[in-house]
């Protein structure tokens, strides 16, 4: 009977030996798979576009600094003398650069000055050796990671560029013992067992560094036995299976430390930026014990959450450093008598969020969302941190100031608030320097420049008017008469935004001063479905149709589709197409893609000319007009927009170097009771005061085949000596008005009229 | 292997009649008229033009070195500088006609001609590169 019990225990034994064996084989597997995936994987990174300096350059100094900033550079209070670190002073700013590595040029960093006066480049020239430098390019800005669908964030660190006293203060925190054990610590289990039992209560956890990574890795929280059995199984595999040194790199890499809103932040790299704002390298001994205290429970110990409970936490992690002997007792003193000060932070810091939604959805064509996280590519984009900064401050200024001015426009529920959005581009290459598309991106990822749909009003204005310019000319006359139209059987009768008094008006005039009636009557003139065939050459992507509302941007457009449009206007006829990716290298410095500039003539220049000449007026005469006292006192042409009920406010303006669309309203239509001129030019102003850097303050150049002629503001024909306020306009060659003003030659009905008062005043005076 | 004299003179023809030919259409050609490095006072009077002339100069060099892709970067970033100077247009140009990109090519190549309409000597290069091209798309 015994011998038969035996018998059976024995076979049990052997059986379970037998499964446990299999089961290890099986976790074995499971760790090898996981880890070597996470070992190796690599997150993409997107960088924005590198920065060119050059003496005569302006610059924004509050901007210029927080790129800097940004960069990774260092202020500090002397000549820099390491690379990364920089000095402002009134006058000068000298920088150690760091290197640049971009698939299209090296260098290695070195010191530079920059003299500056008036918030001008005055020259650049190295520090070690004088000599003058006529361009400079600094190294392109970090702007986020790919790491998983949440984005998380993470800066992989490898065990080398851990300082030892993190280590150490890592360890006194979390085990002690970790280079003793074999990933099980039963003299810790013990040693945890016996607080507990004494306090009645878990007061302490015997888990080692390697059941934590365990657990994190390959198990829930749930506390059962059967979770810890696995945990210590899973443990004690790890530790066949990898080095010391490796388990503690990827348990530095890995663990979690905190939350900035949305985004989790895992590993030691990242946090030391999160909490400290500076790499792991440059820790002091206090916030090492800090961050090493917070592993326990990081949001509840968090600097930025209770400091009193924070230090007791760190002092805790010192005391224990130096019950380890890591630290004698007067570093300790000195240690606990140190400040808690964390960086500070803003919740969301991902930088151009909107853009890199727009970038990962160009991205998704190229590469699958798995291997973005994982590959370890660079992706070079076209973004100007310092464009998208000035962007995304003129954005809320401008809304704050409206809602201000007008509280009916105040809404409570944060997703319900006034909305805006920009898109600044270069019209000649289709670089998207920018895109803000929408106020606040936590609260909405909705892209209003990419995904919505909206009426451009009177913005669409020029598309009719360069539907017109084969017939007529700048100085052809319209009717601004009220008239109606039946449409599907319908009446229509357009209005002008306020009563005026001109019946009549020149095609530039119209334009000028945005007169719906007279653009209409062009519209009706020219026939819609001219205006539909030049339209759809632009390559809008939404329907735009035959009817007489066209002409006053009734359609909805995609705001960035009406921003390239714009940019045949300012790119002498040529469409670029909008592009925010420039190349993307794989972690060997292999360039695998590489976007350039991606034209197609669509214009001649000449057209695109006179529409920028009658747009210039709009900004120098017009709707416009309000930006010279805002400080745009430099060439610029652009257009107003604002549709029915005002429920969208629009401006776009350019220069010949860059193009911004601004676009004002509620998501849900209300009436935002402004023009474009009163709520989007001045967020159009602000910005561009904000980039000196992109005014060349050039004139527009003209082409050939226009012809510049003296008209009368009158007639619109060539200007004779008695005309009033005659004006340069320019004409398509040919195209120019052939004969002078009759109405005010010598002999003519207005000339005999001037005559005749000039004889009843003569005959007054005598 | 020996060569035989009906070989050589062969080879001699068809050297003679090849240099009869026209050129080969992807021979990049260094402008030797070009003037890239701006006086004081051109910086003085246009800084962002006087930058992107640095631009054009190294996008010039490096298709003297036939790195297309790297000239292109170059002369995009000088024509974000300076979006007027038509032969930032020309060398893009060229650096498409090096690809073999004909339709590219002829875009920057009518760019160039918009820009260096006043420049007859230019305008000369701008008419031949144009033959290049569309010697490229037959």
């Amino acid at each position: 009977m015994l011998k038969k019990l035996l018998k059976y225990a024995l076979l049990i034994f052997v059986l379970a030996g037998l499964g446990l064996t299999i089961y290890g084989w099986y976790l074995s597997n499971q760790v090898e798979k996981r880890f070597s995936a996470r070992r190796w994987q690599i997150p993409s990174t997107v960088y924005s576009d590198t920065t060119l300096l050059y003496p005569g350059q302006r610059f924004n100094p509050t901007i210029f600094t927080r790129k800097l900033i940004n960069l990774g550079y260092r202020r500090v209070n002397h000549l820099p003398a390491k690379k990364g670190e920089l000095q402002i002073t009134p006058v000068e700013i000298n920088i150690f650069l760091n290197d640049l590595k971009t698939p299209w040029r090296t260098r290695a960093g070195f010191p530079v000055r920059v003299m500056s006066a008036d918030n001008k480049i005055e020259t650049i020239s190295r520090i070690d050796n004088g000599d003058k430098i006529p361009i400079l390019e600094l190294e392109p800005e970090e702007i986020m990671q790919f790491f998983g669908p949440e984005r998380e964030r993470r800066h992989l660190i490898s065990i080398e560029q851990v300082p030892e006293h993190l280590v150490r203060a890592v360890l006194a925190a979390e085990d002690h013992r970790f280079y003793q054990h074999a990933g099980v610590d039963f003299r810790g289990i013990l040693r945890a067992l016996i607080t507990n039992l004494r306090h009645g209560a878990i007061r302490q956890g015997g888990s080692t560094l390697t059941q934590q990574l365990a657990k994190n890795y390959f198990l829930t929280p749930a506390r059962t036995l059967t979770r810890k059995f696995k945990e210590v199984l899973l443990a004690v595999i790890i530790e066949l299976k990898y080095d010391k040194n490796e388990i503690l790199e990827i348990y530095l890499n890995e663990i979690y430390l905190g939350q900035k809103g949305s985004v989790a932040i895992n590993g030691f790299g990242e946090a030391s930026y999160f909490y400290f704002g500076k790499p792991l390298k440059e820790l002091t001994l206090s916030e090492a014990a800090i961050m090493a205290g917070l592993i326990k429970a990081p949001n509840h110990y968090s600097p930025y959450r209770d400091k009193a409970r924070c230090r007791s936490r760190r002092d805790v992690v010192l005391q224990s450093m130096q019950r380890n002997q890591w630290l004698s007792e007067a570093e300790l003193q000195v240690e606990l008598k140190q400040p808690i000060k964390a960086v500070g932070f803003t919740v969301s810091d991902t930088k151009a969020p909107y853009f890199i939604d727009y970038l990962t959805e160009q991205l998704k064509s190229l590469y699958r969302p798995e291997d973005l996280s994982s590959l370890g590519l660079s992706v070079y984009t076209t973004l100007d941190t310092q464009v998208q900064m000035a962007a995304e401050g003129a954005l809320a200024k401008g809304l704050e100031r409206l809602e201000s001015s007008n509280p009916d426009l105040q809404r409570q529920a944060p997703e319900q608030k006034l909305q805006g959005a920009i898109v600044v581009m270069q019209p000649k290459t289709g670089h998207i320097l920018a895109m803000v598309g929408g106020r606040n991106y936590s609260i909405s990822q909705f892209n209003r420049i990419t995904q919505a749909r909206r009426q451009p009003g009177s913005a669409f204005k020029p598309f009719v008017y360069l539907s017109a310019l084969a017939k007529f000319t700048p100085t052809t006359l319209l009717s601004n008469d009220p008239k109606s139209y039946t449409v599907d059987g319908k009446l229509w009768e357009p209005k002008n935004f306020e009563p005026v008094t001109e019946y009549t008006v020149s095609v530039k005039n119209a334009l000028k001063k945005s007169y719906n009636l007279a653009t209409v009557d062009l519209a009706m003139k020219i026939g819609l479905d001219q205006i539909v065939d030049m339209t759809s050459k632009f390559h809008f992507s939404t329907p735009l149709k035959p009817y007489p509302s066209l002409a006053l941007g009734a359609f909805e457009v995609i705001p960035l589709e009406l921003a390239r449009a714009y940019c045949v206007f300012a790119a002498e006829g040529v469409q670029p197409f909008p592009l925010s990716l420039k190349g993307v290298v794989d972690e060997h410095d292999n360039i695998l893609e590489q976007t350039h500039l991606n034209i197609e003539r669509l214009i001649p220049p000449a057209e695109a000319f006179i529409m920028t000449a009658m747009l210039q007026s709009v900004v120098n005469e017009g709707t416009a007009r309000s930006l010279k006292w805002r400080g745009v006192s430099w060439p610029v042409a652009g257009k107003t927009g604002t549709t029915n009920d005002f429920r969208d406010a629009w401006f776009v303006g350019y220069t010949s170097d860059i193009l911004a669309l601004v676009w004002v309203g509620f998501d849900n239509g209300d009436t935002i009771a402004a023009t474009g001129a009163a709520a989007a030019l001045p967020i159009w102003a602000d910005l561009m005061n904000a980039i000196p850097q992109y005014r060349s303050e050039t004139e527009f150049k003209a082409p050939q085949g226009v012809e510049k002629i003296l008209v009368c503001s009158v007639t619109g024909l060539i200007a004779v000596d008695n005309c009033p306020e005659p004006a340069e306009v320019y004409f398509l060659a040919g195209h120019t008005p052939a004969e002078p003003c009759a109405l005010h030659a010598k002999g003519g009905i207005a000339a005999k009229i001037i005559e005749s008062l000039k004889d009843v005043i003569d005959e007054d005076d005598r | 292997m020996k060569t035989r004299p009906m070989q050589i003179v062969a080879l001699v023809l068809l050297a003679v009649l090849l240099a009869g030919c026209p050129k080969p259409i992807l021979k990049w050609e260094p402008a030797e008229a070009e003037e890239t490095t701006p006086s004081e006072a051109a910086a003085e009077e246009n800084p962002r033009a006087a930058a992107a002339l640095q631009l054009t100069g190294q996008g010039r060099r490096l298709l003297e070195e036939r790195k297309p892709d790297k000239a292109i970067h170059a002369l995009e970033q000088a024509v974000s500088l300076d979006p007027t100077n038509g032969q930032n247009y020309y060398y893009l140009s060229e650096a498409w006609l090096m690809k073999g990109s004909a339709p590219q090519a002829k875009e920057f190549n009518h760019l160039a001609e918009i820009h260096l309409k006043e420049d007859n000597e230019w305008m000369i290069r701008v008419a031949q590169q144009a033959d290049r091209i569309a010697e490229l798309e037959k």
